[in-house]
């Protein structure tokens, strides 16, 4: 394979909580490949929310190197991080995150249209992907009209239409009773079949059993790194 | 994202929240009423007065008696003979009582001299003057003031009919418009002649009018009447006169300047609402803001800059004042209309009211939303992600 989307090279990060220095990440090193599905399991406080959002380009590190697509994200100032995250990220929320007043197809046209796509081409690229997760009825809706298993497809849709290197997501099942969220993780993994690099973000030991790699982390560092079904 | 798409959902914001974002506007909407309607009416004042001003003819001046013995008709004459001089006329006047068979009331009555008419042209409802070539011949005949009409309920019909000023017969004639023009309306006119017997004032008149040539001599004109005056009563250069002299151009621009000190005092106090207005946008967007601050999360995280989110709040607040002053404008030009139509001043919609008024709520709408649009900017996407 040898083409890494994720490079952490001994990555720190420390939060100043009034005078006290808290360690999230202490030293972490962790390349992912291109098409991989990975899932990031650990307590609260593990860190593992502080890797989501250094993957996620919401962060930058203390120290150490994150590359996302070989692109190292420490020198970067807002407005290229948020064009790196933009290019090569798309978030799924636990609370699915939907933008208020807009519809299923307005959300997932957002992405786009902050990249500068013509909102011709993006209502295009939208309704493909929409149709595709079997919301073509509901383009027009808006978030007080869909389920909560809808919601979270659509935001699926909204982290997938720009084509990013990876699908972050963050608990996605964390607001869905188990049925639907079942049905979200094989989403997922259908896309992961479509070559798309999946990062799941879960404290649900269970949920990360669906993951073929499986990464542990306690107290800031990696426990364990697994591979293979269980 | 382009620019029109971020206006797009700062206009669906603020169509989500009809509500909100009409109290929102509110300020403005007062604040660019008021200084609407009050520029009108301050406008359709000075445009009344200055009318009235402008009857009496910007070439003129007046010499006003301050003392019933300080000018008479000889004075009147020597000044007539003054170079530049093209019409001279006289007024004399006292209170005295006009009465019809049913009816009795007090008024003022003004002798004139034959060209006061012809020099002063006012507007006449009724009849005819006392005109220049019929002057020898009109010394029993009248004309009214509208209010003095008014007063004694003449009617058209009473054209010609006889009534009494001071208890003698005279011939109704005329009566003047109520627009005829400044200080017309109370009054009652009759021939100088006609004055001398109803009131014994002779020599003496009330004010000596006379009108240069062109409106560029009038102040040379009014050094030389000055001059003249001095040297008939025998006074120095530094002894007060026992009368005015006014000209009616330094008159028509002290007026001006007090209704245009008025326009801008009136003005002020109304920016001062529009200025509230503003605050309570920047108030509103503030809290929206912080309501918001998971969205701007979300926002940045699937790609909007930071310019992005100052755009889309910038233009929100900007929006909602420059609507805020939309509706003020058509809400103060109704004002206006009605004012105009009390005020009896004709409305107009002045193309300067209309910019001004967009163009103050557009710099409001900027300064008052900048700082909150710069604060949505500035938040952390992660924080503003983990806001609850």
């Amino acid at each position: 394979m040898a083409n890494p989307v994720v490079e952490l090279e001994n990555v720190r990060r420390e939060y100043l909580v009034g005078d006290q220095v808290t360690v999230a990440l202490d030293g972490v090193d962790l390349v992912i490949e291109r098409g991989e599905f990975v899932a990031i399991v650990g307590p609260s406080g593990s860190g593992k929310s502080t890797m989501m959002n250094l993957i996620g380009c919401l962060d930058r590190p203390s120290s150490g190197l994150v590359k996302i697509a070989s692109d190292p994200t420490s020198e970067l100032n807002d407005n290229q991080l948020t064009s790196l995250r933009s290019k090569a990220i798309g978030f799924v929320f636990q609370q699915f995150q939907l933008l208020p007043n807009t519809t299923a197809i307005e959300n997932v046209m957002a992405p786009l249209l902050y990249q500068g796509v013509s909102s011709k081409q993006a209502k295009l690229t939208a309704t493909e992907i929409l149709n595709r997760l079997g919301l073509g009825e509901r383009l027009n809706f808006d978030r007080n009209r869909l389920s909560g298993g809808q919601q979270q497809r659509v935001a699926i849709a909204r982290a997938l239409v720009a084509s990013p290197d990876i699908v972050l997501a963050d608990e996605p099942t964390g607001a869905l009773d188990s049925k639907t969220g079942a049905q979200v993780i094989e989403l997922l993994k259908e896309l992961n079949k479509e070559g798309r690099t999946i990062i799941l973000i879960t404290h649900d030991l269970e949920i990360a059993a669906s993951a073929p790699r499986r990464v542990f982390l306690r107290d800031g560092l990696i426990e364990r790194d697994e591979r293979g079904a269980k | 994202m382009k620019l029109l798409g971020t206006a797009r959902l700062a206009l669906n914001r603020i169509w989500a929240t009809k509500v909100r974002s009409l109290l929102t506007m509110l300020g403005v909407v007062i604040g660019v009423a008021a200084i609407v309607a009050l520029t009108s009416i301050v406008d359709g004042a000075s445009q009344g007065i200055n009318k009235s001003l402008a009857t009496l003819g910007t070439n003129q001046l007046n010499i006003t008696a301050m003392a019933p013995d300080a000018l008479s008709e000889q004075d009147a004459y020597a000044l007539a003979e003054l170079d530049g001089v093209s019409v001279m006329f006289v007024q004399t006047q006292n209170e005295g009582t006009i009465a019809t068979e049913d009816k009795r009331v007090n008024a003022r009555l003004v002798g004139v001299s034959s060209q006061y008419f012809e020099a002063v042209k006012p507007d006449i409802a009724l009849g005819s003057y006392l005109s220049d070539s019929k002057f020898a011949s009109s010394a029993k005949d009248v004309v009214f003031g509208a209010d003095a009409a008014n007063d004694l309920g003449l009617t058209a019909s009473m054209l010609g009919q006889s009534v009494k000023l001071n208890g003698q017969d005279f011939r109704l004639v005329g009566v003047l418009d109520d627009q005829a023009g400044f200080g017309t309306s109370g009054r009652v006119y009759v021939t100088l002649d006609a004055a001398r017997k109803l009131f014994s004032q002779y020599p003496y008149v009330s004010s000596i009018v006379v009108q240069a040539e062109t409106p560029e001599a009038v102040d040379a004109l009014q050094l030389a009447t000055d001059k003249l005056l001095r040297e008939r009563y025998g006074l120095g250069a530094d002894t007060d006169a026992r009368y005015t002299i006014t000209n009616q151009a330094s008159l028509i621009a002290a007026v001006s300047s007090i209704t245009d000190t008025l326009g801008l005092l009136l003005t002020g106090i109304a920016g001062i609402s529009l200025v509230v207005g503003g605050i309570g946008i920047m108030n509103i967007m503030l809290v929206s803001v912080r309501e918001r601050t998971r969205e701007i999360g979300v926002r940045r995280a699937i790609g909007a800059k930071q310019s992005n989110i100052l755009t889309q709040f910038l233009i929100e607040a900007i929006v909602l004042s420059l609507a805020g002053g939309v509706v003020g404008l058509i809400l103060g030009e109704i004002a206006a209309y009605f004012l105009a139509i009390i005020g009896d001043w004709v409305f107009s919609i002045q193309l300067e009211t209309v910019l001004l008024a967009l163009g103050f709520s557009l710099v409001v709408g900027v300064v008052f939303g900048v700082w909150p649009a710069r604060t949505a900017a500035k938040l952390e996407p992660i924080d503003a992600l983990r806001f609850e």
